[in-house]
């Protein structure tokens, strides 16, 4: 699992790549985990390159998102191929999270923030 | 004498080679590896003294002649007897050589004897002061090297006449310090690698009862899960029931039930934990518990699942969540009131039409959110109506080009087989999996149940 990390307009962007199965899970909450305890409370994951994720994956996303909303911030993800979403879809977890084509639309819906 | 320096190295090598196998020979017998272990007895303590006391013997009788002087290893013995065994076997040992030295006569006897003695009773002190760990090889040569030098202070101060005692020291110095400090390399050498290879094996034999014990917990932990599961599959006015479950792991995180609510109800649950091990285990026990507990008081079945997610979620930390399908089978109506919170929809066989029908109604995983309203839906199941159950696992699955064993293949086993009793229909997806996955190991808990209207 390749993971990127980058911030535009006080927004981490953390970028997967590869399968984010129960291994690379664990690689991905740690960079997570890392980000927020540096005070990151607006964070976007961006799935292009994830092909296969599996309930190890949904559990960071929502673990991270559960852990965001105590200190009144959020994770957003995007750009996520049809596959992955149809898993987030069957979980019931679009009910939980937001959604965007591309990332930079992701970033822009966190304008208005009050940091 | 045409090459006196390859002759020297020649003699050099073959005395080295000999004090080499008495290294290796002595550092493997059994009481060599008790004194190395701090279990000292009267019995391995005499016997030490005898092979040092032999090899300080043999050290004065193998003299190697360098630049024209003769130089013995005599002191050798005793000191690494003293360096492994402490003060009693380096004196010991020590004696036995000054002692046979003594008896050989000439002037420097006295000091060479005594010199002797006290190499091994210094390695002793040495042993004392690191507290019974060896010194290791720079330390020991270092050692050596002292003592030699030591040894030839002696040969000055008390041999007499002086003046002979001078040339001794003037031509023997240089080739005693060398040759002791030398078979000292290697004895020390050996020793420190036998020293390591022996805590690497003590350290690998722990890993292993570690592994072991660990194992064996686990064994312990797939039984109790494995009770977890219904122990037999009830026995239904007009239905077919059979089930299936395969942890990827000792343990795992999928779980079915069957729950009697009723004379003529009973809840049907599949479920599946996010994640798999361990963690997945504890938290199966947990929702399985809470599921069956709700169950059991009450008829309803949205209402069921929903008090149960309020008490999974308080309990649900790091984001563990658990998919999970709970209908209740009416017997008498022939009926399946169903809720699916987020997990893979069952697949209906119709008997009649031969479509298949995904059970799915709007829901989301227990566990992730406190209040949660799930969809409730019916279905009527007619005489040759099967549904399949069943988890990620199987539909995940990868064969070694990791492509997916799917929904398709998972549809198309179920219509093959839908003529085949409960139990053989999952049998037969079961298998079709195992093969399509061939050598591929299982990467995710497989459960599978089916329920068939007869």
């Amino acid at each position: 699992m390749e993971i990127e990390e980058k911030n535009v307009d006080n927004v981490a962007i953390i970028s997967l790549n590869g399968r984010l199965d129960a291994y690379a899970s664990n690689e991905v909450e740690r960079s997570i985990n890392a980000l927020i305890d540096k005070g990151s409370v607006r964070i976007v994951v961006n799935f292009d390159g994830v092909g296969y994720i599996s309930s190890s994956g949904l559990r960071v996303m929502l673990a991270s998102l559960k852990r965001l909303k105590k200190v009144q911030g959020t994770i957003k993800l995007a750009c996520l191929k049809p596959y992955v979403k149809e898993v987030f879809d069957i979980a019931g977890f679009t009910q939980l999270f937001e959604f965007y084509e591309r990332e930079e639309e992701a970033v822009n819906s966190f304008k208005g923030w009050e940091l | 004498m045409s090459y006196p320096i390859i002759e020297l190295l020649l003699t050099l090598v073959e005395k080295i080679c000999v004090i080499v196998v008495i290294a290796y020979l002595i550092t493997r017998t059994k009481y060599f590896m008790e004194i190395l272990d701090k279990k000292f007895t009267l019995k391995n303590r005499v016997i030490l003294i005898l092979i040092f006391g032999a090899v300080s013997i043999f050290g004065t009788y193998s003299g190697i002649e360098i630049f024209g002087a003769f130089a013995n290893v005599q002191d050798l013995g005793p000191m690494i007897a003293g360096l492994i065994g402490g003060p009693v076997i380096g004196v010991g040992a020590g004696l036995i050589g000054g002692v046979h030295r003594y008896f050989l006569g000439g002037f420097t006897c006295v000091p060479c004897s005594l010199a002797t003695v006290l190499a091994g009773l210094f390695g002793g002190i040495v042993y004392l002061l690191r507290k019974g760990k060896f010194i290791g090889v720079p330390g020991a040569v270092l050692f050596a090297a002292l003592m030699e030098t030591f040894h030839m202070i002696l040969v000055l101060i008390i041999a007499r006449p002086y003046s002979e005692a001078v040339v001794i020291v003037e031509d023997f110095s240089i080739p005693m310090i060398f040759s002791n400090s030398l078979g000292m390399f290697f004895f020390a050498f050996i020793i420190s690698n036998l020293i390591k290879e022996r805590e690497t094996a003590e350290e690998r034999d722990k890993y292993f009862d570690e592994l072991e014990r660990k194992r064996y917990e686990l064994k312990i932990a797939h039984d109790i899960q494995q009770s977890f599961l219904p122990d037999a599959i009830p026995v239904l006015k007009g239905f077919d029931l059979a089930a299936l479950n395969l942890p990827a792991k000792e343990v795992g995180g999928d779980f079915y039930d069957f729950i009697l609510v009723s004379e003529d109800k009973i809840g049907v649950t599949i479920a599946d934990v996010s994640g798999n091990g361990v963690p997945a285990a504890l938290f199966m026990a947990l929702s399985r518990t809470i599921v069956r507990a709700n169950a059991t008081r009450s008829p309803g079945v949205a209402d069921v699942i929903q008090d149960a997610n309020r008490l999974i979620t308080s309990d649900a930390k790091s984001g563990m969540f658990v998919t999970l399908f709970y209908a209740i089978l009416d017997l008498r109506e022939k009926t399946l009131t169903y809720v699916n919170a987020g997990h893979n929809p069952p697949v209906m066989f119709k008997g009649k039409t031969g479509e298949l029908i995904m059970l799915k109604a709007k829901g989301i995983a227990l566990g992730a959110l406190e209040d949660i309203k799930l969809e409730e839906r019916k279905i009527i199941l007619n005489s040759g109506d099967v549904v399949v159950f069943y988890t990620d696992g199987v539909t995940e699955a990868v064969d070694d080009r990791e492509e997916q064993f799917g929904e398709e293949r998972l549809f198309k086993a179920i219509k093959e087989n839908h003529n085949l009793s409960a139990k053989d229909i999952i049998e037969k997806i079961n298998e079709e999996t195992l093969s399509f996955c061939g050598k591929q190991p299982q990467f995710d808990d497989i459960t599978l149940m089916a329920l068939k209207a007869e």
